[in-house]
């Protein structure tokens, strides 16, 4: 129900944009087409300033004023519809998220993750040079965004990268968790164990 | 009637080059698509980190003769060109990377040379028709440009629309 409320103002929104453009549009056309009878109330303003100059800018201001208020409309109705989006295509009771951080880092730079679910591959991702510096300033990645049902599953993520003295590290990490009615959110975790010199991967279970 | 049917055929023959012809599909004036691919040098490179620059693909193979002639040449206008805004990446295609990694080796090119092998689908995407094949790409990430072959002079070609999306 609540989906479809969204749904119907995201179209109203969209539909009044577009009116708004479309009059913007009109006005903007409108020191060109002075003459035509199909300007709207909109247009006239727009329409004075060819015939006097002085009073331009004021009317050019609203008028920017206007479109940067489009603009903004536009930028506010994309996110609805990516949320909505991502909504309709991973609904809370089968969404699975996996998210990949990074903590320190000195043991370890980060070339790859892989991540299977119940043995199946579901994302391979390189990191570039810019990417794993990211993450080492504490951006957290969403790797994988996907639909799993309600159950017990299996999660494999394979990390590769550069260990201690510059050594080709490969290592893997498994978590078992139950999929319930609501999203599941699971974070790979790469942090120094300074004790021991080297890099420890986990996998976090955010209830 | 004897000389009208091989008329007949070559117009039928002309007709059926020109729709083939037509029919090629280009990625000219379509975004480029993304990718990440590993490099001669161990790093990893995504095409997307380039926008701003204009961006010089060149899709190679090992076996495609005209490959090594255009290396070098794209090495010189690397070169040339780095500082002004241009990137120059290079795109094995080879399914051998052991080998394909000599070659690029060999070739000491100075631009970075990744490598499209293990089912990585970065050339389709790029719709190949035949090695070599160079793409440009503009500041904004879009495909302006797109060669298949190398032959001496078509060097020129590429200075010349290089320079243009350099202006732009």
């Amino acid at each position: 129900m609540n989906l479809k409320f969204r749904v119907v103002s995201i179209i109203m929104g969209a539909a009044l944009l577009a009116g708004a453009s479309a009059a913007g549009a009109s006005a903007a056309g409108a020191p060109v087409a002075a003459g035509v009878p199909a300007a709207t109330a909109t247009a006239a303003p727009a329409a004075a300033p060819a015939e006097t100059p002085a009073a331009a800018t004021p009317d050019f201001k609203t008028l920017d004023q206007e479109v940067q208020g489009v603009k903004k409309d536009v930028i506010e109705l994309n996110k609805d519809l990516f949320v909505l989006e991502e909504e309709l295509l991973f609904p809370a009771n089968t969404q699975v998220a996996v998210y990949v951080s990074m903590d320190v880092g000195t043991f370890f730079a980060l070339d790859s993750v892989t991540v299977k679910i119940d043995n199946k591959e579901v994302k391979n991702y390189l990191y570039t040079a810019r990417e794993a510096d990211a993450l080492l300033k504490g951006g957290v990645q969403q790797i994988y965004l996907g639909n799993l049902k309600v159950g017990k599953h299996e999660l494999v993520a394979f990390f590769t990268g550069k260990g201690p003295m510059e050594r080709e590290y490969k290592r893997g990490a498994t978590i078992n968790f139950t999929k319930g009615v609501g999203a599941k959110y699971l974070e790979l975790k790469i942090t120094d164990k300074v004790s021991k010199h080297q890099p420890e991967f986990t996998i976090k279970d955010w209830e | 009637m004897r000389r009208a049917l091989p008329l007949a055929g070559l117009i039928v023959g002309a007709a059926w080059a020109a729709s083939s012809m037509a029919a090629v599909p280009t990625m000219v004036g379509k975004d480029a698509p993304d990718f990440v691919l590993k490099t001669l040098a161990g790093s990893n490179l995504r095409l997307s980190e380039f926008r701003g620059q204009v961006v010089l693909l060149n899709f190679w193979a090992r076996w495609a003769g005209d490959s090594r002639q255009e290396m070098l040449v794209l090495d010189k206008i690397n070169a040339t060109y780095a500082r002004a805004g241009l990137v120059v990446l290079g795109v094995s295609v080879d399914e051998d990377l052991r080998r394909a990694r000599e070659f690029a080796d060999a070739m000491k090119v100075t631009y970075p040379v990744m490598f499209d092998t293990g089912g990585s689908s970065t050339g389709k995407g790029y719709l190949l028709e035949k090695m070599p094949m160079t793409i440009l790409i503009d500041r904004s990430g879009v495909v302006r440009y797109s060669h298949v072959g190398f032959k001496t002079g078509d060097d020129r070609i590429y200075l010349e629309k290089i320079r243009e999306l350099l202006r732009e």
